[in-house]
Order: structure tokens, then sequence, then C-alpha cells
């Protein structure tokens, strides 16, 4: 019996979906419209927080060893930084690496070549390069280079040159992230509205149609399913639209965007396919929820014959 | 069949739509309720099927004490009661056999049932040849006899016409009464509204008479007097 009235309802939402196609047009359109600004949306986070990773990622501390330290001591320091769990990795250069690097930076200043012949051996020491998981974890892992017993390996670190740099970073893009929270919520209630509205609308047109199924004795499952349904079948749509106006749109200015990366592994079309089922599953799951709550809402007032 | 016991409704404070009315209407009569706009003939029809309900008094029809009924049980009386309205009320998105379909369907009545019945019904109203014709490729007079075959398919013991004639030429209005004349003849009760003097003094069939929500007279065989 359910089953027999779950069909019916779906056959007269099908049928009502093609019988008003204009009116069906003109929803699916304004929900199709609301899910391509909440992808804009989504794409403008995904770039912004790209960015900022990027140069997050090029940040790292420096630390200049003594030229006479062992090796095993230096490894031994090595060691005990990777195990530190908020250092993301360690890398080693030695002393002859940072030679031939200075030599490769001044190869045309020659005093400095000329001191650097004059001297016996190599004068520079091996360094350290350290990344950290995330950028405020910088100030803790310095700290526990504070150690007396390390003060007499460690020449020099470069973390004071960073960090004012660092903190600039952390500031704009916890406000970036701070703008975005706020626009994205907006967003979210502006398309609540408008996706609750155009369904309002839509039911409105049925005013009379639902006054007579309730004197011919429809019960109110009965006639809010096939509406429900329409509307669910109208987010559907939509949804399926967007995703074909999106994917090209992404792929058109994938080219542009990647030029802001400078040569960064970054893009947007892998990004959307990777979270394929959070970001479209999310919206279809959101659109369904909205519309079938919003028709629900506006066919009540008209239940009440 | 029908009985309203001592029945008063108001719409607005001091306008009394219906003051005190009792009356009783058996199986199988047919009656015609007349009075002049305002005198609370549609609300009569409001009430006997419970798209309102009394301020006062009890309602009763084919053993439901409307009065009484509990909202989900108001469909279920809806689908025992025909009911064809001056404006017909048809689902303008669905054909003729769907708008008939329709009411059966509500009841989640079987495929098969509605295939054999539909047709049935709308042979009986002449409309066999329009099946598939929407409402708005219809004459008044066709739409009328559609609203009739939808209230008829439930084999309702009660048919309640609201002014069923108020839109529809001469010679329709005359196809619309045979017509009632003819499914009370198969015994059901009809309890036709109307404001048409020529219609109600032809019938010579139990005319009950409002004034200003008052009863001003019930005749067996009665004549429109006011």
């Amino acid at each position: 019996m359910f089953l027999h009235a779950l069909s019916r309802g779906i056959i007269f939402a099908l049928q009502s979906f093609w019988r008003n196609v204009w009116l069906s047009i003109a929803t699916i359109f304004v929900i199709f419209l609301t899910l391509v600004s909440v992808n804009f949306l989504i794409a403008v986070n995904v770039i912004a927080d790209s960015a900022i990773n990027v140069v997050k990622e090029r940040i790292d501390v420096s630390i200049y060893l003594k030229p006479d330290i062992q090796e095993s001591k230096i490894a031994e320091l090595k060691t005990r930084l990777e195990s530190d769990s908020q250092v993301k990795n360690v890398v080693y250069r030695s002393p002859a690496d940072n030679l031939a690097d200075f030599k490769a930076k001044h190869v045309n200043d020659e005093k400095i070549k000329e001191t650097l012949d004059s001297l016996n051996g190599n004068p520079m020491g091996a360094t350290l390069i350290i990344k950290a998981k995330n950028l405020k974890d910088y100030p803790v892992i310095l700290r526990t280079l504070e150690d007396p017993i390390l003060n007499e390996i460690i020449e020099e670190k470069n973390y004071d040159d960073n960090q004012l740099v660092i903190d600039r970073i952390n500031l704009i893009a916890s406000n970036i992230k701070r703008v975005i929270l706020a626009i994205s919520i907006i967003f979210i209630i502006i398309s609540i509205l408008i996706v609750f509205n155009t369904v309002r609308i839509a039911i409105f047109t049925h005013q009379n149609e639902i006054a007579i199924m309730k004197l011919v004795g429809a019960s109110n499952w009965f006639i809010r399913f096939p509406f429900v349904f329409e509307s669910i079948l109208a987010g559907l749509f939509a949804c399926i639209l967007a995703m074909f106006f999106i994917y090209p749109l992404l792929s058109f200015t994938q080219g542009y965007i990647g030029g802001f990366f400078g040569g960064a592994d970054f893009n947007i079309i892998s990004y959307f396919n990777a979270n394929f089922f959070l970001i479209w599953g999310a919206q279809l799951l959101g659109i369904i929820v909205i519309n079938a709550i919003s028709s629900s809402i506006a066919l009540s007032k008209y239940l009440k014959v | 069949m029908i009985h309203l016991e001592k029945v008063s409704k108001n719409f607005q404070p001091n306008v009394n739509a219906l003051s005190d009315i009792t009356l009783h209407i058996d199986a199988g009569e047919f009656v015609s309720i007349v009075g002049q706009s305002g005198s609370g003939k549609t609300t009569i029809v409001r009430l006997l099927i419970s798209e309102i309900q009394p301020d006062a008094g009890e309602v009763e029809v084919g053993g439901w004490n409307i009065t009484k009924i509990k909202k989900v049980q108001v469909p279920l009386l809806r689908r025992q009661i025909g009911v064809v309205f001056q404006d017909f009320k048809l689902l303008p998105k669905k054909t003729v056999f769907e708008n008939v379909a329709f009411a059966l369907q509500v009841s989640g009545a079987p495929r098969a049932r509605i295939q054999q019945v539909v047709p049935q019904v709308l042979n009986i109203v002449d409309l066999s040849d329009k099946l598939h014709r929407y409402p708005q490729e219809l004459s008044g007079g066709e739409r009328q006899r559609v609203a009739i075959a939808r209230a008829l398919i439930h084999r309702p013991k009660v048919l309640l016409a609201d002014e069923p004639t108020g839109n529809l030429d001469a010679l329709n209005t005359k196809d619309i009464i045979e017509l009632l004349l003819k499914i009370n003849e198969f015994g059901t009760t009809v309890v036709m509204v109307t404001h048409n003097k020529e219609i109600v003094n032809s019938l010579k069939r139990r005319v009950i008479t409002l004034d200003r929500g008052l009863m001003a007279g019930d005749q067996r065989v009665g004549k429109y007097v006011i």
C-alpha cells in the first residue's frame, strides 16, 4: 500500500514537472545560479588557502653550526630535531655544500674570492634547515634549541630574520580565513533564502490545485509527497547542470590561476576531482534538504483547507 | 442522511452566516437550498464537507459527526461525499481521465480498478470521447460534467452541488440538472445549492429557503419564493 502510494506520488511529481515545464526550468535555473555561486566561493576558498600554504611552505629556519663540530654530533642533533612532533623535516647541508653555494653566490666578487683563497681549508660549518609542520610551531622548536649544551655547537640561527615575515603571514592568513568564513556564512544564508523563496513561489502557483486535492479527499501526505519530490528533482537537475558548467569554467581559469602560484603544484580541477563526492555530495544533500524543508513549510500553509 | 441541529456560524463578530439552523435530509431525497447571496447556502456546504466547523450545534453526514471529526478523518469523509462546485474545481494540468481518476487514486484504488471504473463513469456523463482532453479544452457544461463524474466515482451516498449551473448557459444548465436527477434516481441523496428560480420551480422537489442565515422556509414540494 505504502509503495503503491509512493510510486503514484513519483508519477504525479514527474507529470507535474513536465506539464509545468517553464516553472520547472525557472526553478532549476535559480537553484543552478545559487549552486554556481557556492562553487565559486569554494574555488576562491581553495585558491586562497593554497596560496597561503605555498607561502608557508617557503618558510624554514636554518641553524648554522660551528665549523669544528663532529659529524656524529650533527647527526645526533638532526635525529633529535626530527623526533620532535612539530618538525616536518630537517635537511642537512654539509660545509662543502655551503662553501660551494657561497662561492656561486659571490662568483663576481674578487675580494671574497681572494679572502677564501688565503684561508686554509673550509671556514664554513654545516647547516640544518628545519621545516615545521605549522607556522606557529617555529618559536616552540627554536625554544628547544636554547639548550646551553646546544649553544656550544650552534653558531647562529636565522629565525629572528624570519620572525617578522612569519608573524605577518600568520596575521594575513588568519584575516583571509576570517573574511572567507564571513562571506561563506552570508552566501549560505542568501542561498538558503533564494532557494526557499523559489520553492515557495513554485508552490504558491499550485495553491488552487492543492485546495482542490484536499476537497476530493486527498490526505496531506498524498499531496505533499509529489511536491517535495518535484522540488528535490529540481535540485538534482540544478546540481547536475552546475557540475557541467563548473568544470569547463575551472578548466578555462586553471591557466590563469596556475600563473599566480609561480610553478607551485596547484590544480583547481584536481582539487575538485579529489573532493568530488564531498563537494557535490554536500551540495546535493544540502539542496535536497533545503528543498524538502522549504516545500514542506510552503505547503503546510495551503493544506489547512 | 444529513442532520443539522441548532447550527450557528459567524465569520465576523455580529455577522451571522448561519443562526440556529436545524434541518434533516433523508436518504434518497433531492433537496434545493435556496436564498440570496449571503444567506448562508454555501456555508452549509462548507460545513458538510468539514471545510469549516460550526461555532455551535452539531452536523452529521452519512453517520459522521462533523463537529467531532478528527483532522485525519476529514479526507475519509470527503471521499464519501461527492461535491460539485460552481467553478468546477478541476485540476488544470490533468486530463479529464486523470481528474476523475485522481479521486480514486487518493484512496489507494488499484490501477486496474481505475482503468475499469473511470471510463464507465465518464460514459454516464457522456464524455467518453474526451478522456485525454485538458479542462481548458472543454466547454463549461463539459467541465461541470467532469466534476460530476469525479464526484460520482466513489459512488457516494450524498452529492452536494454548490451552484452547479452558475457558470452555464441555459442548454448546459438543463443537461446538468437532468444528470443530477438521474443520479438521484439511482438512490444518491442530492443537495443542490442554487439561486436559479427557474430550475427550482421546475423541479417540484423539496426546497429549503435561507434568509440572512436564518431558516425562512422548508417545503416538501417547494418553490423559490424570495
